[in-house]
């Protein structure tokens, strides 16, 4: 197969969630939906929809939008954890999402065993991982805690834990979500320049992030989403103004419609700021 | 993309024997977490079946003393590897909703969870066999050289326990209902296989079909015929078992990868 130009190629991705099918579906609830004979359609939230973009080597793109507009959704379908109902996603080269930041652990075990556990459902080489363990040991900074069950460790211990098995290789294609401040001052620094010396290592970067100014300092290209689709593509400082805007319009609007109604002599509704697909975390 | 059945099953097997690292690793995690926090640790391991032998030593001498000569050892032949396929089908049909939490973060062949399930019982499963030795001292006279096939029976029942694991595992995933139903059928199944009663006792009867149908009427058969009559196994029996065992593992194999994309959704 000849050698991509793209490190990612995504093609008309779609990704959906069944929502009568969730964590807490049961036998009963599925026959009395199919005896129900309901529509099929409103079955499913389409979580994204219709993307298509694609991110040459060396590029480093940025994902703005707000809550459940379909970042994360999108960075886990990139990763390889979701997968498309869609259209496709190609990927060349190792993918590395810093999704993992502790949950992932055995309890009963002890650090020391939960990186060579971690290391080996990550896919990575047996001696590899254990070429790195002292080094992920080191960085992790848990003292002698690292050989007691992770049950005892605190969550910060975990996180950065966590934060050094993810980080411990360097990956081709790098995903980020924002939630990166784990740790006192002095870890937090520690992270931030692990994660610059993989931004600088790795061959692509996706970021996701609701702080603009990141976007604009690391990323060439930024993609505006909203509701599942990509609403903008361009230059960073180009689509971080268009977000600035949108979002102003959109105060405005609803500063708008609450004068209206206040002056109608009616109760102000409860808004949510964006929604989530049900069973998933934030 | 939806490849065929072969094709599918063939991926399954190549994702076990890829991750073989990932299994140990698996297995001595599931080891580990049964006795966490125990002052004799492993002993355990030992220990556990001596006590449930004991137990059932105890209450069939006083109670079937008259009718079964040697009755701890024809129970005990039955009883343990039973218990083996009980405590690994639990724990494979709830391997995969265990780990919902690194299936939404690391992307892995789910099919590992319960096949590293199956074997941590089977290690437990081989030092319950220790115990069963120790009943031996007692009964020095049922010692044959046929107990060798006791690994050959075990591999049987392993295939089959397997399949089902992976099977229930990947169903319970999209249905929880699957791991309370399967507390229940457990112990109708139990009953229903010549665990606790011989199967020349129930010959001709309506019940006769159902234990004809029932895999583990082959399998305890041959463990009895081994462990406390020092006979052949049941070849037949066990040959068919095998038989049924691997179609059925290939249909496990198949519908497990089929739903796996879905599992990160739901958990």
């Amino acid at each position: 197969m000849p050698a991509s130009p793209y490190a990612i190629d995504v093609q008309d991705l779609g990704i959906r969630y069944n929502l009568h099918l969730t964590r807490r579906t049961t036998i009963k609830g599925s026959l009395a939906e199919w005896v129900g004979r309901r529509q099929r359609d409103d079955h499913f939230f389409w979580a994204l929809r219709h993307i298509t973009f694609r991110i040459a080597h060396g590029e480093s793109i940025g994902i703005l939008g707000p809550n459940g507009a379909g970042k994360s959704t999108l960075l886990l379908a990139l990763a390889g954890i979701l997968a498309p109902d869609e259209g496709s996603i190609r990927v060349t080269g190792r993918v590395s999402s810093l999704l993992t930041l502790g949950a992932g652990f055995e309890m009963e075990i002890s650090g020391r065993e939960n990186i060579a556990l971690i290391g080996a459902f990550m896919g990575i080489r047996h001696r590899v991982i254990r070429d790195l363990t002292a080094s992920i040991i080191e960085f992790a900074d848990i003292g002698p805690f690292i050989d007691a069950p992770v049950r005892t460790y605190s969550s910060g211990m975990r996180a950065r834990l966590g934060f050094s098995i993810a980080t411990a290789i360097a990956p081709d294609i790098l995903l980020l979500d924002e939630v990166l401040g784990t740790g006192d001052e002095e870890f937090r620094a520690r992270s931030q320049q692990r994660i610059r010396d993989l931004v600088t290592r790795a061959r692509a970067i996706v970021l996701v992030t609701h702080d603009l100014n990141s976007v604009s300092e690391y990323c060439n290209r930024a993609l505006l989403m909203e509701k599942g689709q990509v609403l903008h593509e361009g230059p960073p400082e180009e689509t971080v103004e268009f977000y600035r805007d949108r979002v102003r319009k959109r105060k405005a609007r609803l500063a708008e419609e609450e004068a209206a109604r206040a002056a109608a002599g009616l109760p102000a509704p409860v808004t949510l700021d964006g929604f989530r697909a049900p069973g998933r975390p934030g | 993309m939806r490849l065929g059945l072969v094709r599918l099953v063939m991926r399954g097997v190549l994702d076990l024997r890829t991750r073989g690292r990932l299994l140990q690793y698996l297995v001595g995690t599931d080891l580990k977490r049964t006795h966490a926090d125990t002052v004799m640790g492993q002993v355990w391991w030992l220990i556990d079946p001596f006590f449930s032998m004991a137990i059932y030593a105890i209450l069939v001498t006083v109670v079937f003393a008259k009718q079964i000569p040697d009755a701890p050892l024809f129970l005990f032949a039955a009883i343990l590897p039973w218990q083996w396929f009980q405590t690994s089908l639990v724990d494979a049909t709830t391997s995969v909703t265990a780990r919902g939490n690194l299936i939404r973060q690391i992307q892995f062949p789910k099919i590992v969870l319960p096949a590293a399930s199956s074997i941590a019982g089977t290690i437990t499963f081989g030092f319950g066999l220790f115990s069963l030795a120790v009943l031996y001292l007692v009964y020095p006279g049922r010692l044959s050289p046929w107990l060798l096939m006791i690994p050959v029976i075990a591999a049987v029942q392993y295939v089959f326990t397997l399949a089902l694991g992976i099977l229930f595992a990947g169903v319970n995933t999209f249905y929880r209902d699957v791991q309370n139903l399967l507390r229940h059928v457990t112990r109708i199944w139990f009953y229903a296989s010549p665990a606790i009663y011989s199967v020349t006792a129930l010959k001709g009867s309506v019940f006769g079909l159902v234990l004809a149908l029932n895999p583990f009427t082959y399998l305890l058969t041959s463990y009895r015929n081994v462990a406390y009559y020092g006979m052949a196994p049941d070849w037949v029996g066990l040959l068919s078992v095998l038989l049924v065992s691997l179609v059925l593992l290939a249909f496990s194999i198949w519908v497990f990868k089929r739903i796996e994309t879905g599992f990160a959704k739901i958990l």
